[in-house]
């Protein structure tokens, strides 16, 4: 047996804008959520529950935001997830019998009619539609360490002129976590890894260890971190700071040679409610007939072609297998590298969009499962583990403070705050502002006034999620984001004004209560 | 470099309405009437962007960006009448249906700087003047005071104690501008200079309107300290403090000095391309395209 020199730790950030329109079906963007269910977060707990079967000692990490955390605990969406599956399942059958002539696509028809039916089956009798306690159970035997993240993913570098938003940003996340998981977090994953040293003191106050960082978080620290990302740093308010490791990000993330990109993986662009008989699949794509993903996919990669083979499940497991063996080695022969230099082992962070593995990188899920499983039986140079752990054993941390970063485009703050989307941070400040002037002028408010001031609050987390900026500036979907922006911006002063003049209309503060029902136990006094 | 005159805010805030122009225009009194206007009351149909498609369906996002601009217009042009005898009707039914439709507002009013820090050495700037202080102004220096000045922004760089000064324009309401030096502190002062001289600014060179929030520019580089003597570690668990020497610790002693990350990289990972290897242009979320 190799003697262990040091660590990798595996960081899935999993996250979604709170999306939920109970007034209308016509929304498609509540599908990101449905998707990821079916693509990320069922397969992500499928090869956990493997892994465990299999007796493999494994350990990652897991942030679930409070929005998809409220999304997922909403017994609306719940439903129009089931029904979701219904449809596809439906679909799935159809395919089943329109491919009877040609036996490879036949074939993948069936695997997605198995695949949907059986979501079905483990949404709703195996985990109860409740996917956040399935998580928890991870949690609680060990294996999965789960953190937080701020309220509604605000971007820290931009909210914190008002440094009392930041904290509402952390409070919130913080009593979600608390609300679904029982315990306090130890971590929490920064909204787009923002960093501000003027958080740390809140990140103290409410009990968080550590955070992750961009590499250059670390790198660009002061003074220099001595061991460069593969040593946490502790800031000297005492927040201890992880970087994302640069070698092994590339190795899964790049667009050119990253591991999704291997010809034998399903091509995510191919989708038959795109290419489909418009008459044939118009039930199955938006109410309006615009054309959109099915979830049904056929073709692999292939190459740098538009002339597309089939998608062959088994070659795509070949090659995950041939992929994950690829990392182990690469990890082991950057860890003897490193364990020469270090007098305590080095640690690489590995953090991810939890969506890349299953959504975008179909075969992300299953490549994770054998990687964890060639790490287990192999005799390799090093182990998983948590921060948490890491932190535990190696309690002797060098004295920097962390970089401001991001892990946005260029690594600071153009993806959130650019021409295109900078019309819209004079009205989340101010908003920000008049949330602590009411909190000041109605300190424990009661009965309606109390609701209307809470709602208030909602409102403004929800106008100051990150990703309506990042949406805007990506280009796609920026009339959704914008409208967003401009609800939540005029909600909240709708009601800023009917509070003042001690006018609230009941009917509209129920509507949009019903609405935006996030954060239940929330209390604007976060503000004060 | 000029950003964003009024004409083209209006047009990328999406229809930041003709209705909140003549608003600012009209620079009334009416303080509790203009600021009431910022939310939009309640309009008489939905018809709101809904079901955004994706970026597979060219054809179909055209289509309903038309849908929003034409509800755009029969919002705007709904008369407060109307929206009088909607709330009636809603209130009278049984189970009320609340319909809403938003606009951002142009301006809140306020006499105000703020910056940003986009990049190490980009800050964005944006600002207003209140229209009591723009009265204020006219009392002091003559109706023609926003005429005869023009606007500026001092930059302050508090940590290496040095100003410069940009001049702006009075149809630009934010700014970009590039700066030189990273990881210093930052403020903002918004001013104006005589252009030409009346008999109440003949004796005055610069008038102070009001100052930003400080920020901190973030750092672009690997702080290399010669002269640093000792490396401090904290245990996080006691808290401890203790300090090595900074050439004890065997990462520096095996890699000699490190005066370049590169060369760190280059040592660990033994690859030529280590530069491409460190890139800033990390991916970031995905699932949100």
């Amino acid at each position: 047996m190799q003697e262990k020199k040091g660590y990798v730790s595996f960081v899935l950030h999993a996250h979604l804008p709170f999306i939920h329109h109970p007034e209308s079906d016509d929304y498609l963007e509540e599908s990101w959520l449905y998707e990821a269910i079916s693509e990320t977060y069922i397969p992500l707990l499928i090869n956990f529950q493997k892994l465990v079967d299999e007796n493999v000692k494994f350990r990652i990490t897991m942030s679930m935001t409070p929005p998809l955390l409220s999304m997922l605990d909403n017994k609306l969406l719940q439903r129009k997830y089931i029904k979701y599956l219904k449809q596809l399942i439906e679909l799935s059958k159809k395919e089943v019998k329109r491919t009877a002539g040609d036996k490879r696509l036949n074939k993948l028809s069936h695997y997605y009619l198995d695949r949907y039916s059986n979501d079905l089956h483990l949404f709703k009798d195996v985990y109860n539609c409740n996917l956040i306690e399935a998580f928890k159970h991870f949690q609680d035997i060990g294996v999965l360490e789960i953190i937080t993240c701020g309220a509604t993913h605000g971007y820290f570098p931009i909210l914190y002129v008002n440094e009392k938003t930041v904290k509402a940003q952390i409070a919130v996340g913080v009593q979600t976590y608390e609300r679904y998981f029982g315990k306090k977090p130890r971590g929490i994953w920064l909204p787009e890894c923002g960093y501000v040293p003027e958080a740390d003191k809140y990140l103290k106050e409410f009990g968080i260890d550590y955070i992750i960082t961009e590499s250059h978080g670390i790198l660009y620290a002061d003074p220099t971190p001595v061991y460069g990302t593969f040593a946490p740093i502790v800031s000297p308010n005492g927040v201890i700071a992880f970087g994302r490791d640069i070698e092994s990000s590339r190795q899964v993330w790049s667009s050119i040679n990253g591991y999704p990109g291997d010809y034998n993986y399903r091509e995510f662009y191919r989708d038959i409610g795109y290419e489909a008989d418009y008459d044939y699949i118009k039930p199955y794509i938006a109410h309006n007939g615009v054309r959109v993903h099915t979830g049904i996919k056929y073709y692999r990669i292939t190459g740098d072609t538009d002339f597309k083979d089939y998608y062959n499940p088994r070659w795509a497991m070949d090659s995950a297998e041939k992929q994950a063996g690829h990392f182990l080695d690469s990890r082991t022969s950057q860890i003897n590298n490193l364990s020469n230099y270090m007098e305590t082992p080095p640690i690489i962070l590995c953090p991810y969009d939890a969506e890349l593995y299953g959504h975008w990188w179909y075969e992300g899920p299953y490549w994770l499962y054998i990687l964890f499983k060639k790490i287990h039986y192999d005799d390799c140079n090093f182990e998983l583990i948590t921060p948490s752990e890491y932190i535990d054993k190696f309690p002797n941390i060098q004295v920097a403070s962390p970089c401001r970063s991001s892990w946005g485009a260029n690594g600071y703050s153009e993806v959130w705050l650019n021409p295109t989307n900078d019309y819209a941070h004079r009205h989340l400040h101010v908003a920000g502002d008049r949330m602590c002037e009411l909190a000041w002028l109605y300190p424990n408010a009661k009965g309606l006034k109390k609701k209307a001031l809470n709602q208030c609050a909602r409102e403004l987390l929800l106008a100051q999620s990150s990703d309506w900026l990042f949406i805007i500036t990506n280009g796609t979907m920026v009339d959704y984001a914008k409208k967003r922006i401009k609800d939540h911006i005029g909600r909240f002063t709708k009601l800023y004004y009917q509070i003042k003049e001690d006018k609230i209309d009941e009917e509209f503060l129920k509507d949009i209560s019903k609405k935006d029902c996030v954060f239940p136990d929330i209390d604007y006094m976060i503000y004060y | 470099m000029p950003r964003k005159t009024k004409e083209q805010n209006k047009i990328e805030n999406e229809n930041e309405t003709k209705k909140t122009t003549t608003q600012t225009k009209k620079t009334s009194n009416k303080k509790t009437a203009s600021t009431k206007k910022e939310t939009t009351k309640i309009a008489t149909k939905k018809t709101n962007t809904k079901a955004t498609p994706t970026k597979n369906a060219p054809k179909a996002s055209s289509s309903s960006k038309n849908k929003t601009k034409s509800t755009t217009k029969k919002v705007a042009k709904t008369t407060s009448k109307l929206t009088k005898s909607v709330k009636k009707e809603t209130t009278s039914r049984k189970k009320v249906e609340i319909v809403e439709y938003y606009d951002l507002p142009y301006r809140y009013n306020q006499t105000i700087v703020k910056v940003l820090a986009q990049t190490p050495t980009n800050l964005f700037i944006y600002w207003d003047i209140s229209d009591k202080d723009r009265k204020n102004f006219e009392k002091l220096y003559g109706d023609d005071f926003f005429q005869t000045t023009k606007p500026i922004l001092i930059v302050h760089n508090d940590t290496l104690g040095y100003n410069f000064e940009v001049e702006i324009n009075d149809f630009a309401n934010s700014w970009y501008l590039h700066v030189s030096d990273s990881k210093c502190d930052y403020r903002i002062e918004l001013g104006r200079r005589p252009i030409t001289k009346n008999n109440k600014t003949n004796n005055i060179d610069y008038i102070y309107v009001t100052t930003s929030n400080e920020i901190e520019s973030p750092n672009d580089r690997i702080l290399f300290d010669k002269n640093q003597k000792m490396v401090y570690f904290r245990n996080v668990k006691t808290g401890n403090l203790t300090a090595k020497e900074f050439t004890s610790i065997s990462f520096i002693r095996n890699m000699g000095k490190i005066y370049n990350i590169y060369d760190l990289y280059k040592e660990i990972y033994q690859d030529n391309n280590v530069e491409d290897l460190y890139n800033l242009s990390n991916p970031s979320s995905m699932m949100r395209q």
